[in-house]
């Protein structure tokens, strides 16, 4: 009894000790997968190949902070238990942080978000001869590949990587690698696992712009033929000697917020309150210029985001007909997806789906359908009490600029490919804690 | 140009007095049985497990008590290796009854101040369900003055009004982002009062068989002017006002039968069933003051079904001064799967209990008891927030009582 009371501190510390640590419940680990049959992959070197949203592209624009989180970023994170290798990505220095430079929220003035662009800390090192900008090299070898504005149209280009190119190619490649295509410049780095997200840009370009072609090519609507060509091409040599990777479907356009929240109800709302503020009438009807001519719009049509902060409805020209309200003075075609351009994207977007499903069961590739995503983005759901959904801003998942993703749709992202990963190779890729993850800035 | 309407889902804050939080704590010697021992144990505590037998104490006592209890919950996403466990915390239920009026005589008349309702989690703001809860405490304090009177030697019966008062904080992340990216977040705290009434009716044969059957009814706890706060970023400040908040909890009737009977001359055995109507919780609505079109009121489902708990614990008088006990239980959980939210991880539970009384004086008894239970873990997906893992709780609670007889 003189013992105990002696040690009676040493037994309260004891149980004190038990009590806070060990008492804790523990969650055993889900089962592994049922083997699938195929053999598991080596993530020692895994490779990123895509565009924008494999490069971590936001806000309009590539900065540091987007590139950090990037989705192949996050899903190399948990390879790092499977075996997985170091990941690098060619980041902006921190003095040189904002990159290419993005918008950013700068007010709401009665609900309406106003943006403003981001001018400081940029990665501009000088103008190409077309007068766009270039940006500080970064030529060391990097896993990944993202690069802003690639086309699976434009994996085959020799010279594609040269100053009158693409920047962000062109920041990769060192002076005498120039000419090299990006299908070389991705199927040399000696991988032993990809992911491969290009294609989005052959139908999207197109219709971000309104179902206009450019000169440039950047918003070609790719024919199917160079897709499956280069496509075929890309994923032959990605998976020489047998090896992995997980291949990602594009997403329907209509799905986006560029093209989803201005609608052809909210313009003659805002059309209409301008009208009687000068005591004219209600505005009923807008005209748009299609490839038939022009024509009064319908809800079908779909309207770029930039278009409502461009100031033009409404305005007269010349001969006093305002704009977009008279079929003599249609709003322009690059701002408008009208009904028959959505349902040729559409289209071309199942051939290009349907290919891209295909050469994955043919190569017996992991699939991430980001398509089946982003339809469910759509329609909206809730995940872990927060909506996720297309809407401009509050549906947490779209950056600013309409098309790119928020920290946390990228970390979504990821985890489409890991579960894709996980459910064809029996891996056990841990998942990405979403909400961790930040939607839109707000001032 | 149209504005673009910005509308923030403010999902419902959750806030219940559930079975999760309820662990019976008020009477320590029942503690030691897994809570049974409303037949066996006729003392002041039975003002809170069956007034009807308050009378058949043979003197006058007031009794204190206080146990520490642990709740310690874990959460798993589905696909995931990371475990978040709630922050270690102790809540500290405490009870207090105290009988007067003359002895052996056809009335007794008693006070109980006690906590029937009441637990704490804290989840903390960087787990994957910070938008559904971050934490939450809460507690009900019953006030019950009690009367009792013998209808025959063997047949008493008794009641209590019941006047409770209601605390609730809690607060959750709000997916509003400010400059450097992090999430906004809701508090919100308030003060509720109620009222409801106990009663019961004991019957024993000599010493040996008893039985023991009260109601409890339930106590509609009206929450008014409750402080709610937010932090969101500057652009938002006007859509989510400082205002005030009301909302009505239902806590629920329950229905007890018990019986205990002597094995041996030191033995006693002790059963409880224990019907709980917590059917009536259907919804939670919060009633803000300052509406915007941001913040509106809201509605959550909470669908509860009844609930059944069942105890049965040994009494072992091991000398003159010594008693010792053990029990267990087991509760069927009044929340289906889809309904299982952070604030109380609920899932059948086992439970397990030791205790003591031993007798310092004539005047004093010292009695302590530990019981453990475990809600069984349950891999949920919740039909309002999403939120799909797996949840495991181990609680832990110590108590200690001492009481005055004369």
């Amino acid at each position: 009894m003189k013992r105990f009371q002696k040690n009676i501190k040493l037994y309260i510390g004891l149980v004190a000790c038990a009590l806070a640590t060990s008492c804790a419940p523990e969650i055993d680990n889900a089962k592994p997968n049922e083997n699938t049959g195929s053999s598991k992959p080596d993530f020692s070197k895994y490779i990123a190949i895509g565009n924008s949203l494999t490069a971590g592209f936001a806000d309009g624009g590539l900065y540091l902070e987007g590139q950090q989180l990037a989705f192949p970023v996050l899903i190399a994170e948990k390879m790092k238990a499977h075996g997985g290798g170091e990941f690098k990505s060619p980041f902006f220095i921190e003095s040189q942080s904002n990159g290419s430079g993005y918008i950013r929220l700068k007010a709401l003035v009665n609900g309406q978000p106003v943006t403003e662009p981001v001018t400081d800390k940029l990665a501009v090192r000088g103008l190409s001869p077309n007068n766009t900008p270039l940006y500080t090299k970064y030529t060391e070898e990097v896993n990944n590949l993202g690069v802003p504005g690639m086309r699976l149209d434009m994996t085959e280009i020799q010279g594609l990587g040269t100053v009158k190119g693409n920047p962000y190619f062109e920041r990769l490649l060192t002076e005498q690698a120039a000419m090299t295509s990006y299908r070389a410049f991705a199927t040399s780095k000696n991988h032993t696992f990809f992911s491969f997200s290009l294609g989005n840009n052959d139908a999207l370009g197109y219709a971000t712009n309104g179902g206009v072609q450019k000169p440039d090519g950047t918003s070609t609507l790719t024919d199917i033929n160079t897709f499956s060509n280069n496509l075929t091409n890309f994923i032959t040599d990605l998976t020489t000697n047998g090896r992995k990777g997980v291949i990602a479907t594009i997403p329907d356009v209509s799905a986006v917020p560029f093209l989803t929240t201005v609608t052809r109800q909210a313009l003659l709302q805002a059309a209409t309150t301008a009208s009687q503020a000068q005591g004219g009438p209600a505005v009923t009807a807008l005209f748009i210029a299609t490839k038939a001519g022009a024509r009064p719009a319908t809800d079908k049509d779909m309207f770029v985001l930039p278009f409502a902060s461009s100031g033009l409805l409404g305005k007269p020209n010349d001969q006093k007909i305002p704009y977009g309200l008279h079929p003599n003075n249609p709003i322009e075609s690059q701002y408008v997806l009208d009904e028959a351009e959505v349902a040729e994207v559409k289209t071309r977007i199942d051939e290009y789906n349907k290919k891209i499903l295909e050469v994955a069961k043919s190569r017996d590739l992991a699939v991430a359908d980001i398509h089946a995503f982003l339809n469910k983005v759509k329609n909206g759901y809730v995940y872990n009490g927060i909506v996720i959904s297309n809407k401009y801003i509050t549906g947490n998942v779209f950056s600013l600029d309409g098309v790119h993703l928020t920290p946390m749709g990228y970390a979504i992202m990821a985890n489409i490919f890991i579960d894709a990963i996980n459910a064809k190779y029996g891996t056990q890729l841990d998942k990405v804690d979403a909400m961790q993850y930040r939607g839109v800035k707000m001032p | 140009m149209k504005k673009l309407l910005l509308s923030f889902l403010l999902a419902s804050p959750v806030l219940l007095f559930a079975q999760g939080s309820q662990v019976n704590t008020q009477g320590i010697k029942a503690l030691g049985m897994a809570g049974a021992g409303s037949a066996l144990f006729v003392d002041e505590s039975s003002i809170f497990y069956n007034p009807g037998a308050l009378v058949k104490m043979d003197h006058n006592a007031i009794s204190a008590g206080a146990s520490a209890v642990m709740y310690r919950s874990a959460f798993k996403e589905v696909n995931s290796t990371q475990q978040y466990d709630t922050k270690f915390q102790i809540t500290p239920p405490f009870s207090v009854f105290a009988t007067f009026g003359p002895k052996d005589t056809w009335w007794k008349a008693g006070l109980g101040v006690y906590t029937p309702f009441g637990g704490a989690v804290d989840w903390g703001q960087d787990w994957p369900g910070k938008y559904e809860l971050n934490h939450l405490q809460m507690r009900a304090i019953y006030i019950q003055p009690t009367l009792s009177f013998k209808i025959t030697d063997n047949f008493s019966v008794g009641g209590g009004f019941v006047y409770n008062l209601g605390f609730v904080d809690l607060s959750r992340s709000l997916p509003t982002f400010d400059a450097n990216g992090n999430p906004g977040r809701a508090e919100l705290s308030g003060v509720g009062t109620g009222t409801g009434y106990n009663v019961g009716v004991h019957y024993n044969l000599e010493n040996e068989f008893a039985i023991s059957l009260s109601y409890r009814s339930k106590v509609v706890t009206k929450l008014k002017d409750g402080d709610a706060k937010f932090t969101v970023p500057d652009a938002l400040a006007a859509s989510f006002p400082t205002t005030t908040f009301e909302a009505e909890l239902p806590l629920p009737a329950s229905f007890n039968i018990g019986v205990s009977f002597p094995i041996s001359e030191r033995l006693d055995i002790a059963a409880d069933g224990t019907f709980i109507g917590y059917d009536i919780y259907k919804s939670l609505t919060f009633d803000y003051k300052d509406n915007t079109p941001t913040l509106e009121d809201t509605y959550q489902p909470k669908k509860y079904q009844k609930a059944f708990s069942g105890k049965i614990g040994l009494n072992y008088k091991a000398s003159d001064k010594l008693a010792l006990r053990t029990g267990a239980g087991y509760v069927a959980s009044p929340v289906s799967a889809q309904y299982v939210y952070a604030e109380t991880p609920d899932n059948n539970r086992v439970m397990a209990s030791l205790g003591f009384t031993y007798m310092l004086s004539d005047k004093f008894d010292l009695t302590g008891a530990y019981t453990f239970q475990r809600i069984l873990e349950r891999t949920v997906t919740n039909a309002v927030t999403g939120l799909n893992g797996t949840f495991k709780t181990n609680i832990h609670a110590p108590g200690i009582s001492l009481t005055y007889k004369w």
